[in-house]
């Protein structure tokens, strides 16, 4: 035994200099040379601007070089910022506010969604859904541990409606208990899965309705571009760029005059996704993405930062415990544009 | 035994939660993308009991799911070894299913099975099963000349002696191929969980990466380790067992 320990504990030791060592010069890279941007999610709707700006040349003009990277479910842009591997990130609200709980030094430079397009899809033959209330005594589909469980915990608790009268159902990625009508209403990405599932049923002969949890007076802010404090304090100008780069894509992409580009570019990354399928969830995205939902009256606001919508929402996250005290998220939310 | 495991365990679990923190510090990295020991401390108070239950839960289907896959393994094996032509059909079939990944084909089986026992079961099955039956094919369709020709040149050579001569020449190799796939059967069951179903670990894990919660996980991670290690004890021991028996 003690040959074992003699032989073991110096090969530990060893291994542990060389992830500290290998650690410590880790962040020795250069920034900014090349920049990375990662998404939130794959390449679909929700990313329309992000790749208008990439294939477009929008970041080109500005001097940058930018590689936008697809996110995903294992993906997580905060922590890829901390660990260098990215210098540009897209994050929904939660997890910035849960980041910053943590101490992440991370800013928040403009607000992609202006209402969040989670909403909850229900068959309304079968399911009356006229006011909050109504939700009583039906089985409602959360992803436990998601930022729709949030939403709906938030929503339920705001219209006085125990948990004990709901039937709170757990959901993946597999539709078919809402297909088979086990489930009365199914969390969805309004502008995203919500055409393609719609049109499915609607072609089924099916009715489908949305249940849209703002209208519900519940405001949950969704994607936003994020970056390091220090990337914002070392390099303002290389910021400032990429976001005006950024800003004026997702403008142009906005402008119901290049809708047809849009579906073409669009389309070119997400090609499974039919070009009338991206047509359709091109017009809903323009009414969550641009302030007022109007681009002739907002366009040109596009990314706004909403100080009280995320005050509201970290209210929530402060409600149910998902972070033990108040952030002051204010004081990270830094636009740029 | 018991004691030899748990301790390898504790030191390959220590080792790499150090390496953890050590890139933590040298990095200056926040909480959110790893945690802090006394986060891991905290957390672990706080969610050791339901997290203990939960791995029980996927230890109960895990022990299930591998009896099954043994059962099934042996009683196919045995079938395979009756011809050639038949052993090396159900060998080929063995390696085309086991290289379908089983992320792909878990979906398949939720929609078809829905969230519940039998998913996890017969994913857990499926992991460890193919490996399992491919030692058994291996062991079964291998003569031991010396001892069979005695008894085939007396004519007393029975299919059922045949197997007991055979799983006899490879006790040893038997029940390690048994005590290694019980790790596979833990896997499966837990990834089975993390894909869809609604109890377990595996979900457990699955709700605290939603919340980027990794103190949560280090916490899973180490129940499981430390409830497979008191599995694979438990197998080793049968199987010493077994040996000494086979041997008086």
């Amino acid at each position: 035994m003690l040959s074992i320990h003699k032989k073991t504990i110096p090969a530990v030791m060893a291994l542990y200099l060389i992830i500290f060592a290998g650690a410590c010069g880790y962040r020795e890279k250069p920034p900014l040379d090349n920049i990375i941007y990662r998404l939130k999610w794959l390449f679909n709707i929700s990313s329309a601007g992000d790749i208008w700006a990439d294939v477009h040349g929008h970041f080109l003009k500005q001097g940058l070089t930018v590689t936008v990277k697809p996110g995903g479910p294992e993906r997580d842009a905060i922590k890829e910022l901390e660990l260098g591997h990215a210098h540009f990130g897209v994050a929904s609200a939660d997890q910035v506010i849960r980041a910053v709980s943590k101490g992440a030094p991370i800013v928040v430079l403009a607000q992609l969604f202006q209402s969040n397009p989670l909403q909850w899809i229900y068959r309304p033959d079968k399911t009356q859904i006229e006011s909050p209330k109504d939700l009583k005594g039906k089985i409602i589909g959360v992803t436990f541990g998601g930022n729709d469980e949030t939403i709906m915990r938030a929503l339920l608790a705001k219209h006085d409606i125990d948990e004990t009268e709901v039937g709170l159902f757990s959901v993946r990625y597999d539709y078919t208990p809402f297909y088979q009508g086990d489930v009365d209403l199914w969390p969805i990405y309004r502008n995203a899965q919500a055409v393609i599932i719609g049109n499915r049923l609607r072609n089924a002969g099916e009715q489908i309705a949305f249940f849209n949890p703002h209208e519900a007076g519940i405001t949950f802010v969704a994607n936003s571009v994020v970056t390091t404090q220090k990337i914002l304090s070392e390099h303002p100008e290389t910021v400032k760029k990429f976001m005006d780069a950024l800003l004026a894509a997702w403008r142009e992409t906005m402008d119901p005059a290049n809708k047809e580009k849009v579906v073409e570019t669009v389309h070119q990354f997400d090609w499974d996704t039919p070009k009338e399928i991206i047509r359709e969830q091109l017009e809903i995205t323009r009414d969550l993405t641009v302030p007022f939902g109007d681009f002739a009256r907002g366009g040109e606001f596009f990314g706004k930062i909403d100080p009280i919508a995320w005050k509201e929402t970290e209210k929530i996250m402060l409600d149910q415990k998902l972070i033990p005290q108040p952030v002051n998220i204010e004081n990270y939310l830094t636009p740029v544009y | 035994m018991l004691h030899r495991r748990i301790y390898q365990f504790l030191i390959v679990y220590a080792t790499g939660i150090c390496i953890l923190f050590l890139i933590k510090f040298a990095l200056n990295l926040s909480d959110y993308v790893i945690p802090s020991p006394k986060e891991v401390w905290i957390t672990a108070g706080q969610v050791f009991i339901r997290y203990l239950v939960n791995v029980m839960d996927t230890l109960a289907v895990a022990v299930i799911g591998h009896i099954l896959s043994i059962f099934m393994a042996t009683l196919v094996g045995i079938i395979g070894r009756l011809t050639s032509g038949v052993g090396s059909l159900i060998k080929i079939a063995a390696f085309n299913i086991q290289a379908y990944p089983i992320v792909a084909v878990a979906p398949i089986i939720f929609i078809l099975l829905g969230d519940g026992l039998a998913s996890r079961l017969l994913i857990a099955s499926m992991i460890c099963y193919f490996p399992l039956l491919l030692s058994v094919l291996g062991v079964l369709t291998e003569p031991v000349s010396d001892i069979e020709h005695f008894y085939r040149m007396t004519g007393r050579l029975t299919w059922q002696l045949e197997v007991k001569i055979r799983v006899f020449e490879n006790i040893t190799k038997l029940t390690t191929v048994v005590s290694g796939s019980a790790t596979l059967a833990m896997v499966g069951t837990i990834v089975a969980e993390f894909i869809a179903a609604d109890a377990g670990i595996g979900y457990t894990i699955r709700i605290a990466l939603y919340q980027s919660d990794l103190a949560k996980i280090l916490v899973a991670l180490f129940l499981i380790g430390i409830w497979t290690s008191l599995y694979l004890v438990c197998l080793e021991w049968i199987g010493h067992l077994i040996q000494k028996k086979w041997q008086r």
